[in-house]
């Protein structure tokens, strides 16, 4: 399922002005897949529409009863809420909230998994040992179970930044509890690549740990992280709508995808657009993140060099 | 190839294992519970659907409703309230009072002593007699230290003594109203005294889950998570009730899917349904909506007179809601009109005193809607918008807030309640931001809101400014309910629920006035708390909601209740 | 290989000590305790004092946790509330498989687990067997069709089983199952709401499997994708190799290559994947079983989580863990017991 860029990434700093760069030849081949393009125009529209939801003619907390439950329309495109707010506008300010939930949550794990992963895989020995312990640790926690428990307990702690319910405490759950797959990539690329000739020329002359880790052999064991991340933005998500639907996610009257579902549920049955569109948006996000990161695998990886889900311990 | 016949054997395996699991996983064995046949399925049988498994049958245990619902169907108490507020024997032979020589008070000492008789026709399923045996058996296993539990009315409880077979006497160190439900109301019933363990405790013994029944129905089956099936009893007292053979308790978590068998008439009763649902339920033909002939719970906003953070309403007084001109033109922004009918479907009354329901009722004017009044009233009270930016400044408050503090405050509901909550709490803001007062919304799960001081609750420990929910008293005894939230002594964290740090001295004295069984005086001194409370705004009253529940249009004789579940009377339910 | 199943045996022994100690502070530490959730929204000190009393919550939370592991029948405690040392604990602790009592119902936590876990066993087991019998052939038939139009239709499918967010799609579906249609003979909706099997007579099969359907059809479809996915990539993976081009260059048909070659080294990960996977048959799905009735684990677990069960919480996420190790376990041994190239030292 995974896959890790191997030595084919490896192009040497010299390339001739006629070939194309590593990052001209992996455009070239993510071009190629089509879905992974179509993916990126329907996630860069959202996202787009989601930024500029501002814009909006209408408010998006200001209630207008005189017209609430209204079915789509001309005016309303996606109809209005059990308030009379424009449906479509909480849609494009709720995703807000969850692309920001997904977007930091991946951050969070790309924050603890990367430095992990790299610490074990460049040093080995005892510092590798204890930092795999921590992850099997991790990785063997029933992770949804652990995110209900911890979504509920998290948010009702009351910190400077961390306020309740906040989307920041929910992508930090959640990014807690998922940056495990992170440090077993980097450390399997990281495993691979120290042996490499160039990193131990940069070795060789004098150059310090942190500046091989990161100037040598991060960049070229990037592929798959990014891979990875795509994939882990739509998962997180998911998630945050899975908790909303237990009560347990980002509370109102802040709109995410998964909230506006939950608040629509009283009126599935009378007014199914209030938790159908909601629905469509977190689909459409996912499905088109999902052909993005296929999209990049393909182009990052052109041999699909198989890499066993367990074989990193 | 090589690894080609292991690969093919584990996968055999794999398949075999999984059928094996699911063939196994079929079939759970039921807890039967009495040993009697199988019905045969032409009777007459209702489905309930609730949301989550009752606990066991012992409300006293966690008390989450389903164990009250399903109590009523197996159990009796002494005595019962009907949806009127009236108390009403069950096991009891009548009702012990002053007049009939039942209640004797010692006016000197401030003690009293009820003498209960009970029937003696009455008896379990399996034939034995339900006797003072067990009213004695039950009180034993409440009062126990180790495995017991607090009940209301406990405290004041010297001692309980049996007098014959069928009568015993209660021993009261204070004058209690409220001791006509001491051994029954919605939450407790006697136990059986030779089919309990008491050595297994009152929380934890067997029979709070496979109990012997005195009720109008016997439980046959329990399948946990899934359902439970109830076979009528053919002891029960009032025989030939009930009309029904059958009651079917089916677990349904979402609240949408049990709406749905409503309307697909899968489904007879779905208990505690909210405003949206009934709204939506009204219009078909299949179910209707029965609503509680009164209402319990008193909509209202909780308003902290101390600083935020702070306990002490005198030594730290809250920069804005500490002047009751401030909390008076709070009260007159809220539109109670346009929620009651837009977000609750009128599916809610407006009330404005605690005093609402009967036997108190209390004539209290109601405050005016007028937002240009509060606007007004909040500028003399030196709360002006100097800034242009649409929200209050302290200029010249009499709060002690420095000069240019903003009128900005946190403003918080729990979750459970659901959508229609959240809602009003919305539209509270908005109309509060309309006069220029910030109110920032913060939904917080229950648990959170109510815990201890020590544990963090954010009422207890004074950790908000204002905060919206739905309280109100059990029974027809306000007494108790309002010294916990309106005395001095209820104001510390931990002594009461005096969480707004309310202290009038005048309303502590009218408290302790109220302990009296007479109704009329009592009536008279909740009204003039009543009127200082309506002056004093330490709470923002506003609606009150009833109990509704849905029922299937062939049941006949469903009435929902505020003072017990709905099942209080299933024994009188019959089927067109 | 023995020496490394007993090495790693030895290493989940330390990391289940290590977690039982993180999750039992995490537990303890959630604000809102269970006091509130089982005294009232308002409780009295003397209620509060009496129930803390009851759960062995008065105690110091490092004592809460030796209690917790290995009981307190060794030592005497206070049960009446005296303030006096008095009686001997009746707790044996997990270690002695005493899970203690669930604060909801005061019965025992290993009970409530073995009423729910069947239920959960059959659901989760089933639909990862559809899952498995729909991707498997799925996976095989896009690989061999790279580009083709059913493999970017599989492909479109599996994305979409991985985009919907099952608790909407389970409403979804009973809306349109349960509510709009209705079974054209019997006038009866199509299929039910939910629950394990109607409740007026007795065991029926068909009975049973109409009730799966729809929690199954939720449930699978993000399976599908997951697995066909992996087994499309690994068959991708292995198609190039010299060793088929040997075996083609014999003469066989690619049928033969494919179905006698190319498929039983493929598997090798799909069936450590599913060892891997196997814990999900004990946690449940919390989602799919509370939107159908589906009296499993997971629903068991969530309702723990909102009433603050703080012994049952404990109880399924520990047994959850150590099925996870053990599992993992399996699946690196199995991965060395099926590729011979694989050996631990």
């Amino acid at each position: 399922m995974n896959s890790i860029s191997g030595a084919q990434e490896l192009a040497p700093a010299n390339t001739p002005a006629s070939w194309l760069t590593p990052q001209q030849s992996v455009w070239k081949r993510f071009k190629r897949h089509r879905g992974a393009i179509a993916g990126m125009i329907i996630f860069g529209a959202l996202a787009t529409l989601c930024i500029f939801a501002f814009l909006s003619p209408f408010d998006s907390e200001k209630s207008n009863l005189a017209e609430k439950f209204l079915p789509p329309s001309s005016t309303y495109l996606l109809g209005t809420d059990s308030l009379g707010r424009d449906l479509l506008t909480r849609i494009l300010y709720g995703g807000r909230i969850s692309l920001a939930v997904g977007g930091i949550a991946v951050a969070i794990s790309l924050l603890i998994g990367v430095p992990v992963g790299a610490l074990a895989g460049y040093y080995g020995g005892r510092i590798d040992s204890i930092l795999m312990r921590v992850t099997d640790a991790f990785l063997s926690l029933p992770s949804f179970l652990v995110l209900i428990l911890l979504a509920a307990m998290l948010r009702e702690v009351e910190l400077p930044i961390f306020q309740r319910n906040s989307v920041l405490t929910i992508s930090l759950v959640i990014g807690i509890l998922s940056w495990m797959t992170f440090a077993r990539l980097v450390r399997a690329a990281f495993l691979t690549l120290r042996e490499m000739d160039y990193v131990s020329a940069a070795r060789a002359l004098g150059g310090s740990d942190g500046r091989i880790m990161l100037g040598h052999i991060l960049p070229n064991g990037i592929g798959v992280v990014i891979v990875e991340a795509t994939l882990q933005l739509g998962y997180a998500i998911i998630q945050e709508a899975g908790l909303s639907f237990l009560n347990f996610g980002i509370q109102q009257p802040t709109p995410s995808w998964g909230n506006l579902i939950y608040t629509a549920q009283d009126h599935f049955t009378k007014y199914p657009w209030l938790a159908i569109f909601p629905g469509l948006a977190i689909f459409l996000t996912i499905i088109s993140v999902n052909y993005i990161g296929d999209g990049l695998r393909d182009a990052l990886d052109p041999y699909k060099v198989l890499e066993r889900v367990g074989e990193w311990t | 190839m090589f690894t080609k016949k292991r690969t093919l054997l584990f996968l055999t395996f794999m398949v075999i294992l999984s059928l094996t699991l699911v063939a196994c996983g079929a079939t759970p064995a039921p807890t039967t519970a009495t040993d009697e046949p199988t019905a045969p399925s032409s009777e007459k049988s209702i489905t309930i659907v609730i949301a989550e498994d009752p606990p066991t049958f012992n409300p006293m245990v966690a008390d989450t409703g389903y164990d009250s619902l399903v109590m009523e169907l197996v159990l009796l108490g002494m005595a019962d309230i009907d949806p009127n507020g009236n108390v009403f024997p069950e096991l009891a032979a009548e009702l012990p009072t002053v007049e009939n020589g039942g209640v004797t008070i010692d006016e000197e000492a401030g003690t009293m002593s009820v003498t209960w008789t009970m029937r003696d026709d009455i008896q379990w399923s399996d034939s034995t007699p339900v006797t003072a045996d067990d009213v004695l058996f039950t009180w034993a296993a409440i009062s126990d230290p180790v495995n017991g539990l607090w009940i209301p009315g406990i405290d004041y409880i010297d001692s309980v003594e049996q007098l014959s077979k069928y009568s015993f006497v209660v021993n009261y160190n204070a004058v209690y109203p409220g001791y006509l439900t001491q051994f029954g109301g919605e939450q407790l019933a006697i136990w059986p005294a030779h089919y309990c363990n008491l050595e297994q405790g009152f929380v934890a013994w067997d029979c709070g889950r496979e109990p012997l029944s005195d009720g109008p129905f016997v439980l046959h089956d329990w399948i946990e998570g899934d359902h439970m099936t109830f076979h009528k009893n053919d002891k029960y007292y009032l025989a030939p009730k009930p009309e029904i053979d059958q009651v079917i308790v089916q677990i349904v978590p979402d609240d949408a899917v049990r709406k749905t068998m409503m309307l697909n008439g899968d489904a007879d009763i779905d208990m505690w349904i909210n405003a949206n649902t009934a709204k939506d339920l009204e219009g078909s033909e299949g179910a209707k909506v029965s609503l509680s002939p009164t209402d319990r719970w008193l909509m209202r906003l909780y308003i902290n007179l101390a600083e935020k953070g702070t306990v002490d309403s005198a030594a730290t007084p809250h920069p804005i809601l500490s002047d009751v001109n401030v909390r008076k033109a709070i009260r007159s922004a809220i539109d109670v009109d346009t929620i009651v009918n837009e977000i609750f479907h009128g599916l809610a009354t407006p009330h404005w005193t605690e005093f609402f329901r009967p036997p108190y009722q209390c004539a209290v004017p109601r405050p005016a809607f007028d937002p240009e009044a509060a606007k007004a009233a909040l500028e003399s009270a030196g709360w002006k918008d100097t800034d242009g930016d649409g929200v209050r400044e302290c200029r010249g408050c009499t709060t002690g807030a420095p000069d240019g503090y903003k009128m900005e405050m946190e403003f918080i509901t729990y979750a459970e309640f659901g959508e229609p909550l959240e809602l009003t709490q919305q539209l509270i803001a908005e109309m509060l931001g309309e006069i220029g007062i910030q109110m920032n919304i913060t939904v917080v799960e229950g648990s959170i809101l109510w815990d201890q001081a020590e544990n963090g609750g954010i009422e207890q420990s004074g950790n908000f400014d204002v905060d919206i929910w739905d309280d109100g008293y059990a029974g027809v005894d306000p007494t108790d309910y309002i010294w916990e939230l309106y005395s001095e002594e209820a104001l510390v964290p931990g002594g009461g629920n005096n969480v707004m740090r309310y202290d009038n001295p005048e309303v502590d004295a009218l408290i302790d006035e109220a302990y009296t069984l007479d109704e009329a005086s009592r009536k008279e001194t909740f009204c003039k708390i009543a009127d200082i409370l309506n002056e004093d705004v330490p709470i923002v009253y506003l609606f009150t909601t009833p109990n509704l529940e849905a029922y299937s249009a062939r049941l006949v004789g469903v009435q929902s209740s505020v003072n017990d579940l709905v099942t209080w009377n299933i024994a009188d339910w019959t089927l067109k | 290989m023995t020496t490394y199943i007993l090495r790693r045996l030895i290493q989940t022994v330390g990391l289940l000590f290590i977690l039982s100690v993180i999750l039992f502070t995490l537990v303890n530490a959630a604000p809102g305790g269970p006091i509130t959730a089982y005294a009232g929204r308002r409780p009295r000190p003397e209620q509060v004092e009496r129930l803390k009393r009851q759960f062995g919550l008065d105690q110091p939370l490092p004592l809460q946790y030796v209690y917790w592991l290995v009981g307190n029948d060794w030592t005497k405690i206070d049960t009446d509330g005296d303030g006096i040392q008095d009686e001997p604990g009746a707790r044996k602790g997990i270690l002695r498989g005493d899970f203690g009592f669930s604060y909801r119902t005061r019965q025992p936590v290993l009970d409530e687990i073995a009423k729910r876990l069947p239920n959960t066993v059959t659901l989760m087991g089933i639909t990862m067997f559809v899952a498995l019998a729909i991707a498997i052939p799925l996976g095989i038939y896009s690989a061999i069709k790279q580009y083709s139009l059913f493999d970017f239709f599989a492909t479109t499918f599996s994305f979409a089983g991985q985009a919907v967010p099952e608790f909407w799609l389970g409403l979804l579906l009973i809306i349109v199952f349960y509510a709009w249609l209705k079974n054209p003979v019997t006038g009866e909706p199509l299929l039910p709401s939910g629950g394990i099997s109607s409740l007026d007579g007795g065991f029926s099969l068909s009975d049973r499997l109409a009730h799966l359907v729809l929690p199954v059809l939720t449930g699978t479809l993000g399976w599908i994708a997951w697995y066909s996915r992996f087994l499309r990539s690994s068959l991708l993976e292995i198609l190039p190799l010299n060793y088929l081009k040997s075996a083609r260059a014999r003469g066989l048909t690619e049928r033969k290559v494919i179905f006698k070659h190319a498929l039983s080294n493929a598997m090798i990960p799909i069936v450590t994947l599913i060892a891997l996977d196997l814990p999900y048959i004990f946690t449940g799905a919390v989602l799919i079983e509370s939107i159908f009735a589906w009296p499993g684990m997971g629903r068991l677990y969530y309702q723990a989580a909102v009433d603050r069960d703080y012994p049952l919480l404990l109880a399924v996420l520990i047994i959850g863990a150590a099925f996870i190790i053990l599992c993992n376990l399996v699946a690196d041994t199995l991965y060395a017991y099926l590729d011979p190239r694989v050996r631990y030292e």
